[in-house]
């Protein structure tokens, strides 16, 4: 799917380790066979640790360092906190930091629309696999794409306000793209709508780990439907409802930089610019490379903290 | 499978008629919203301009359109020259770290996995800059192995991880056995490990082919020339070169979104899988 897919699932996997570490290790662990393990070991694992090293890491540690510098691309001179001073102050920073507050009203949306959607295909009504397909296309179509069917839909005499002149609506001219205040919104419903189906898939593996015998005692017992729902469903989920949440959430602050690029370009004003869709303005519009680098560090530290507070909540759990 | 939880036998039957209908009708609402977009974008497609603002009619003439003026082959074969090899790359480097790390687990092998597993946690747009200097000082700009090196660093961490887990859990009697046969470590990579591992490298290569062939930014920064844009580049800034009338840029999208279609058509049970991975027991 789109940028930051990779970086959403592995926040999951830090689950497994713990279960899979279990496994007994190697007996041996010394002799000549197991150094000869050791070497190959060494050895096949150098090409990952050389690419990650050098094009990813590197860079981010360049990053950092950069933050506290007034870098323009060729020489920096280290200013320190003067630089995050810099960031803070800068004219529509805040409003940048209030964009992404506001993206994170969106994040219950995109889980409890997809949790529902899943409850309806795991009736397992006929015809369940079209629905799930249908439903999970959008995942892979590029924010590129779907961002300029998007602009078709919000912008003045789009598809929304032919929507409202035929249903009586006329009235109302929303024109959310060339509104400061309104063009988020119309991000944050794209975002939504296209975050859909890949929550609920995860949250359809949710419901599958569910044993059937739970049910059945349940039934057994007396229970209803609802109190199926809420007392053996919805808790048995919690997990992935975690997962879906700061997955999207991770998403909503670091994977959408081309849905805002192909929609709004960041405006009207500020009104649409993330912190991620800011550290390319600043780098690659101004050219001020050291605050693109400090706000690439803030970017940073915002998404580790999220993904460490994953970590947390499933360690927790299990 | 049989029995969900909803279907409940002691609820009457006119209830559960009720309960039925009622999914089908939610579901179909969903479905149409999810689906309408693209059919609408579809629809465009073949209409001429004024087809599009009168609303009827059919015609390729947007199609023609965007043939003649953007270099719809080029990117695509741009887009496809790129990720392919990014995901060539990405494999190799995978499955030998999730040899190391998930079956011969050297010493250090935890340590590694360590620093992958936080590797993956970095966001794109908070290492781009350096990379971006750092290439260009080589002078790797504007040419395919910039773009295919930074997907293949930015992907790695995920595949890797998906492999090393993957390698764990085949059992350890497998690599005894082939010791005791004679085989080397380099020959139990090659003639077992790789052949074992297929079903995750299918979940590699289509959560990264999607990755790779929506992503914009790595395209935009590090191909700057429009002979080598990747498609979706292309489209994201056909705006500054051509005026695009919409049909003709829908017609655009969808050329880009046609092969995306055809692979999730195809793999979406891999998709769904490689998504999944670590979630359901």
């Amino acid at each position: 799917m789109k940028t930051t897919e990779t970086s959403a699932v592995a926040a999951v996997e830090p689950v497994k380790a713990p279960e899979t570490r279990a496994r007994p290790r190697s007996r041996r662990r010394s002799g000549p066979l197991a150094v000869k393990r050791q070497r190959a070991g060494i050895v096949f694992a150098l090409p990952v640790v050389a690419l990650v090293g050098s094009l990813l890491l590197y860079p981010t540690g360049q990053s950092v360092y950069y933050s506290f510098t007034n870098w323009d691309g060729i020489s920096a001179h280290w200013i320190g906190t003067a630089a995050y001073a810099h960031l803070f102050h800068s004219p529509g920073f805040s409003q940048v930091l209030k964009n992404n507050a506001y993206m994170i009203l969106a994040i219950p949306a995109a889980v409890l629309v997809a949790l529902g959607t899943a409850f309806l295909i795991d009736t397992r009504p006929r015809g369940w696999r079209f629905f799930r397909s249908a439903i999970f296309l959008p995942t892979v179509i590029s924010w590129v794409v779907i961002g300029s069917i998007a602009v078709q839909f919000f912008q003045d005499n789009g598809l929304l306000q032919g929507l409202l002149d035929h249903s009586g609506l006329g009235m109302f001219h929303p024109n959310m793209l060339s509104h400061e205040g309104r063009a988020l919104v119309a991000v944050m419903i794209t975002f939504i709508w296209s975050m859909l189906g890949c929550n609920m898939v995860i949250f359809l593996a949710g419901m599958a780990t569910i044993d059937q015998e739970i049910y059945d005692a349940a039934k057994v017992d007396g229970a209803g439907p609802l109190k199926i729902l809420f007392r053996i469903t919805l808790p048995l989920l919690r997990r992935f409802a975690q997962f879906t949440f700061i997955f999207s959430l991770i998403m909503a602050f670091s994977g959408i930089f081309s849905l805002i690029f192909v929609m709004t370009g960041g405006g009207p004003g500020f009104g649409t610019t993330t912190l991620e869709f800011y550290i390319y303005q600043e780098a690659f519009s101004s050219g001020d490379f050291g605050t693109a680098a400090t706000a690439g560090t803030v970017l940073f530290v915002a998404i580790f903290v999220i993904s460490m507070l994953q970590l947390r909540i499933f360690r927790g759990n299990d | 499978m049989s029995a969900r939880p909803f279907e409940y036998v002691g609820i009457p039957r006119w209830r559960r008629r009720a309960t039925r209908l009622g999914v089908y009708f939610g579901l179909t609402v969903i479905t149409i919203t999810m689906l309408y977009p693209f059919w609408s974008m579809g629809s465009a497609s073949f209409r001429s301009y004024d087809q599009w603002l009168s609303g009827h009619g059919f015609s390729l003439t947007s199609w023609h359109d965007l043939f003649q003026q953007l270099n719809v082959w080029q990117m695509l074969w741009n887009s496809t020259l790129i990720t392919a090899s990014a995901i060539g790359i990405i494999l190799v480097v995978s499955t030998t770290a999730g040899y190391a790390l998930g079956t011969l687990r050297f010493r250090a092998s935890t340590v590694v996995l360590l620093v992958i597993v936080a590797a993956m946690m970095v966001p794109l747009q908070s290492m781009i800059i350096p990379e971006y200097v750092n290439l260009a000082k080589l002078g790797f700009i504007n040419h395919y192995y910039a773009p295919i090196l930074v997907y293949a660093a930015l992907g790695a961490p995920f595949a890797t991880f998906l492999m090393t887990t993957y390698f764990r859990r085949l059992p350890e009697d497998v690599i005894e056995a082939s010791l005791i046969d004679g085989l080397g470590y380099f020959k139990i990579y090659f003639r077992i490990m790789l052949p074992l591992a297929v079903p995750a490298i299918a979940a590699v290569v289509v959560l990264q082919f999607i990755q790779i062939w929506n992503d914009l930014l790595v395209g935009l920064l590090f191909l700057q020339t429009p002979q080598l844009h990747p498609i979706t580049v292309g489209l994201a800034t056909v705006g500054a070169q051509h005026t695009l009338n919409v049909p003709v840029l829908m017609a655009g999208s969808l050329a880009s979104a046609i092969p995306e279609i055809i692979v999730f058509l195809i793999f979406q049970r891999y998709l769904i899988a490689g998504l999944t991975m670590g979630m359901s027991k």
